[in-house]
């Protein structure tokens, strides 16, 4: 049981491998309707690592991964897709991003199939049928739901189509803004497994989220975040998962006057 | 305070705080305000035209010299049609149709000069009027204000919690009709302005206060189809694409749609084809001026028995008068017919459009304000009857004048001497007999007469949207 | 990936929009009705041409029966001029339901004679017919509007905007795709039914394709506005509102300032100052000595100045010499009536720059001949036509011929024709 708790971001920085950074920002700075939001934040995620973002409501977190989408641009410092500026190459950020957002929303007139071929054809990736219903089959779609229109779906069912989206986007990164609000228990399991499996097989997963439990249960590295500052940073050894009731203690600590 | 007036008052409160209501407000004032303005001012200085040219014609006419009556009959006279006061507010057909006619012996002219065709062409709603911006645009005022009555809250998910603290349906939208009656009341404040000038300049007081109850009934009709739908539907942005839908094609689409229709189904002849009909029957009565022409054998031969003479030289009458009298009523009498078959051929077209008028409201809006505010096609017809009344009185005085007061050796030798051509003259006070012009605009009876079906389409979309819209304001609770 | 592919895409998804759909069926369905409507108008004032032409010829037939001079017969003669609408009218019907189509002068003082109007039903020409020209100029940009206004508020609200953006290999490339089926679409069902009325109607190639630039260029340019406030970041409805505000100032604002402005900028004689100037003149004649008629008519027509003499009685001759200088003396009034509108209609024309709709109202009625100038150059066709008359008539009048009929064998007839039928 080695857990450590990192006070200073450049040891980190000297710590790791800089050609398997995937995600990094870098003292961002980002202000919106002139109020500062992030106030110089700086962390990475590297291929096969799930970082999980954690705070409250309005601690900044929806911000950082907008901002790794080039929604936003930063007032200073950057973000870093494969080690470009997202500011200066923003089509090639986005397309080496697959995009989850919260509770997922797509064409609600279309059926599961014909969403995915959108949005397919969209990022302009060619996926045969068979590709397609492989990757439902992976988000366990059931197979009688994959023609019937959204309309009818239930939310952890808009969540598998857009999970399989995000895998047939077949990129290196996956951002994902709050996956498991509003899925039941199961739900939750089932897409924790997912968000391993595609760790594992070397996709760079930014998940942004306030379930704490959840976060530990799946993330290699923790990122608190309060007010836009990040005030902490977990990470779990090979093997292990990070102890909630640390992460729980660290964030009263903080929060402590 | 009662939850209806409670609702009502956060409506409004809810109105004076969004831009998109304010600023819709403003720009619908800025509007109506200025075409207002336009419309009063180009009334007024018209009707002081018309006015002006009317004296002069007429003193032009009494002020001629000595002459022989029947140059007096072709010399003619003018009459113009000076707008009435209601036509501040719509001057309806005014615009579109001629001012002036040319009234003079064996003919009925058209109405010429209108302002529309000597206008800067820049498309048909640059023609603006108060009462366009109130037929127009004011329902588009009320669908920005009203759309969100409903659905805001549905949006929002305020309506669940208010339904379930125990307010009915029925209250909420009470309330919000309310809301919407009380804005319907200060959008035809300016309205109400007009109509006291109209008042003050002439206009008939029941007359106007009709004017301003069709256009209540009107606005309240866009009130409640707008909160119907706003009840109906899921959220805002749909609910106004839905109106804003309905308004292009009952207010844009459907007058122009229906005129092309009523245009196909009852094609009408101008007045040429009706008059070429008309000239060979004319032809067979004879003309007037040829007191030798056949048709007139019976009537000369008629006189001279009545008078008991051998040769028209020898009548106290002069026969060419008599003739030109007789004549000129056949003539006019065929004229009357024809002129008849066209006015009947466009009150048939005007029925149609009134007919169809179910389809829209704001055709039956239009057909009933112009009804209303006597700028309509009756009110056109019935100034075209009495100019032709006026003609046919004052060129049949003509004639007689001619019968009585010109002997017919006179007459006969009329292009002679200068002394010959002075005894086929008579006195220039005789020119008096002209009667000053006259228009009598239908009263306020008549003129609901005129709208009796448009009336009837417009209260009953009213009382069908308002029972949909309590039917589903009843659904809402579920 | 080129915009044909995101073409495709898009294409497959918006024929499942129920909007989109709705909205091109009823833009198609008006326009079929327009063209159908207003081809059936052309082929009515055709007819009703046709008709009083063999009528025309039957009444002067029948006039000159019982006439024994030639002045007798140009009184009684009178002479059908029309304009017939051009293979285009159909498509823009414009002033001909306001002013005279169709005119029957005669001999007589023109200027008493050609402001007669025998237009229809005033309704009409009060509410307009839907024809093409309105349909694409005012109905159009509404339809598009209800179309592109919610193109990214819409997505926005359902929360797919960012996965959308975050997604798209090209971001404008979704944008614009989007709007220009939809935009094209809607152009389409409108335009079709167009060409095919005016393939059947036998208007020029070049007058269409004249019309359909000018109609893609307009749809442009309301698709570059309604793309430009789709990207505002507001809720729907206020977008919505502001594209009608737009849609309000270019359709009625501007319009009616401009109208009032040039209205009052370029004063016209009265109607009734015509009328009564040409009156009086004709009139007075009748009073004055024959040789005072003689004399002014004589300085405009030096030929006749032999065989202008006072005589006896009544005189034909000189009746039509004072006809004609009562013309004359309402020339100037009649010029600055006539210089007047055209400036007016210039100005209009300037303003309409500003106001894209009536630039295209009036650019359509331009080449389907229906606007001011087009009745102004029926009006001078008619003067034209009168002056033809008095040159044929007044060798007859003034000459000691005796009266033979056959001599009106080579009476002039009206005739006008378009330029831009086929």
């Amino acid at each position: 049981m080695n857990l450590g708790l990192v006070s200073s971001v450049d040891l980190v920085f000297e710590m790791m491998d800089v050609g398997n950074m995937k995600l990094q920002a870098d003292e961002l700075r980002v202000a919106r309707g002139g109020k500062e939001i992030l106030h110089g934040l700086s962390f990475h995620v590297s291929a096969g690592e799930v970082y999980a973002l954690l705070g409250g409501n309005g601690a900044g977190k929806s911000t950082t991964l907008l901002s790794f989408l080039g929604f936003i641009e930063p007032t200073s410092g950057a973000v870093n897709v494969n080690g470009q500026s997202v500011t200066s190459n923003l089509t090639q950020a986005r397309s080496a991003i697959a995009y989850l957002a919260e509770a997922a929303k797509l064409y609600e007139h279309l059926d599961a199939r014909e969403n995915l071929t959108y949005f397919l054809q969209l990022a302009d990736k060619q996926v045969d049928s068979n590709a397609i219903e492989a990757a439902l089959d992976r988000v366990a779609l059931r197979g009688d739901a994959r023609g019937q229109r959204l309309k009818g779906y239930s939310k952890g069912m808009r969540q598998k189509v857009a999970i399989a989206l995000a895998i047939l986007r077949d990129t290196d990164i996956l951002l994902l803004d709050e996956p498991t609000s509003g899925l039941d228990p199961t739900a939750i399991d089932e897409f924790h497994h997912l968000v391993r499996a595609l760790a594992d097989a070397g996709k760079a997963i930014l998940m942004v989220t306030h379930d704490v439990y959840g976060a530990c249960h799946v993330a290699d590295k923790i990122g608190l975040l309060k007010s836009g500052n990040l005030v902490g940073e977990f990470t779990a050894e090979a093997g292990q998962s990070i102890d909630t009731e640390l992460v729980h203690r660290a964030f009263a600590q903080k929060d402590a006057p | 305070m009662s939850p209806v007036l409670l609702i009502a008052k956060d409506e409004w409160r809810y109105w004076l705080r969004s831009n998109l209501a304010v600023y819709s407000a403003l720009l619908f004032l800025l509007l109506l305000v200025v075409t207002s303005v336009i419309t009063v001012s180009e009334i007024h200085s018209k009707a002081q035209h018309l006015e002006h040219d009317q004296n002069q014609a007429e003193e032009a006419f009494v002020d001629q010299p000595a002459r022989h009556p029947h140059r007096m009959v072709h010399y003619g006279h003018y009459v113009f049609r000076t707008p009435l006061p209601l036509s501040l507010f719509d001057p309806g057909l005014d615009a579109v149709t001629g001012k002036a006619i040319f009234l003079e012996g064996h003919r009925q002219n058209s109405a010429t000069f209108s302002d529309s065709a000597a206008s800067a062409e820049l498309g048909g709603l640059a023609w603006l009027t108060p009462a366009v911006v109130y037929q127009l645009f004011a329902p588009l005022l009320i669908i920005l204000l009203g759309h969100g009555a409903i659905a805001r809250e549905r949006e929002s998910a305020t309506l669940m919690p208010m339904l379930a603290q125990g307010l009915g349906g029925r209250t909420l939208l009470l309330g919000k009709s309310l809301a919407l009656l009380a804005a319907i009341c200060v959008l035809l404040i300016p309205m109400v302005i007009a109509m006291g000038i109209a008042v003050a300049n002439g206009a008939l007081f029941s007359a106007s206060i009709s004017l301003l109850a069709i256009y209540f009934i009107y606005l309240c009709i866009w009130g409640v189809l707008t909160l119907w739908a706003s009840s109906l539907m899921q959220s805002r942005a749909t609910g106004l694409a839905s109106l804003v839908s309905a308004w292009l094609l009952f207010s844009l689409v459907m007058p122009a749609a229906l005129i092309n229709w009523v245009a196909k189904q009852h094609p009408m002849p101008g007045k040429i084809e009706t008059d070429m009909a008309m000239l060979e029957e004319a032809r067979k009565l004879g003309d007037g001026h040829n007191a030798n022409d056949p048709a007139f054998a019976q009537l000369r031969a008629q006189l001279l028995e009545q008078y008991d003479v051998e040769n028209v030289e020898d009548l106290p009458v002069n026969v060419r008068g008599i003739v030109a009298q007789y004549g000129e009523e056949k003539l006019t009498k065929t004229l009357n017919e024809y002129a008849q078959q066209q006015a009947a051929g466009e009150a048939r077209q005007a029925q149609l459009l009134q007919n169809m008028s179910w389809l829209s409201p704001t055709v039956a809006l239009g057909l009933a304000s112009r009804a209303m505010a006597g700028t309509d096609l009756h009110h056109y017809q019935l100034f075209l009857k009495a100019a032709e009344q006026l003609r046919f009185d004052f060129v049949q005085g003509l004639n007689k004048l001619h019968a009585e007061e010109v002997t017919y050796n006179d007459d006969v030798n009329k292009y002679g001497s200068a002394e010959q051509q002075a005894r086929a003259r008579v006195d220039a006070s005789n020119w008096r007999l002209l009667d000053e012009f006259e228009f009598h605009p239908q009263g306020t009876s008549a003129r609901w007469g005129q709208s009796t079906v448009t009336l009837a389409v417009l209260v009953v979309w009213l009382l069908g949207l308002t029972s949909a819209m309590f039917f589903q304001a009843g659904r809402l609770q579920r | 990936m080129n915009l044909m592919a995101n073409m495709r895409r898009e294409s497959t998804l918006m024929l499942r929009d129920r909007a989109v759909i709705a909205w091109a069926g009823v833009i198609f369905l008006l326009a079929v009705y327009a063209v159908w409507v207003g081809m059936a108008e052309v082929k009515q004032q055709r007819e009703s041409i046709t008709w009083l032409l063999q009528q025309d010829t039957l009444e002067r037939d029948a006039a000159l029966t019982h006439q024994s001079d030639y002045g007798g017969v140009a009184y009684y003669s009178f002479h059908l001029t029309y304009d017939e609408p051009s293979n285009l009218a159909f498509a823009a019907m414009g002033l001909r339901d306001e002013t005279a189509w169709k005119h029957r002068v005669r001999m007589l003082a023109l200027e008493g004679q050609i402001y007669e109007r025998d237009a229809g039903n005033p309704v009409f020409a009060l509410i307009g017919r839907l024809d093409f020209a309105f349909l694409m100029a005012v109905v159009w940009p509404l339809a598009l509007i209800m179309l592109l206004h919610d193109l990214k508020s819409s997505e926005r609200v359902a929360g797919r905007y960012n996965l959308l953006v975050a997604t798209a290999a090209q971001q404008s490339a979704l944008w614009v795709s989007r709007a220009l089926l939809r935009a094209g679409l809607l152009l389409v069902v409108a335009v079709l039914p167009f060409v095919t009325g005016a393939l059947l109607s036998g208007a020029s190639l070049l007058a269409i394709v004249l019309v359909l630039a000018m109609v893609i260029i307009y749809a442009v340019f309301w698709l570059l506005v309604c793309y430009w406030l789709a990207s505002w970041q507001q809720p729907s409805p206020t977008i919505l509102a502001a594209n009608l505000g737009v849609w309000l100032l270019l359709a009625v604002v501007i319009p009616l300032a401009g109208r009032i402005t040039i209205d009052q900028l370029v004063p016209l004689p009265s109607g009734s100052e015509i009328l009564m100037t040409q009156r009086e003149a004709v009139n007075d004649a009748w009073d004055l000595p024959k040789q005072d008629t003689f004399d002014a008519f004589v300085a405009t027509h030096p030929q006749w100045q032999e065989q202008a003499k006072v005589g006896q009685g009544f005189q034909w001759d000189w009746y039509y010499a004072f006809q004609q200088v009562g013309d004359q003396k309402t020339q100037a009034l009649s010029d600055a009536y006539r210089d007047g509108r055209l400036h007016r209609h210039a100005l209009a024309g300037l303003v309409a720059w500003v106001a894209p709709p009536a630039l295209l109202e009036r650019s359509m009625q331009r080449i389907a001949q229906t606007d001011l100038k087009s009745v102004i150059t029926y009006e001078s066709k008619i003067r034209e036509f009168h002056a033809q008359l008095r040159q044929f008539y007044y060798p007859l009048l003034f000459g000691d011929g005796a009266f033979d009929a056959d001599n009106l064998q080579q009476r002039p007839n009206f005739s006008l024709t378009h330029s831009n039928d086929s």
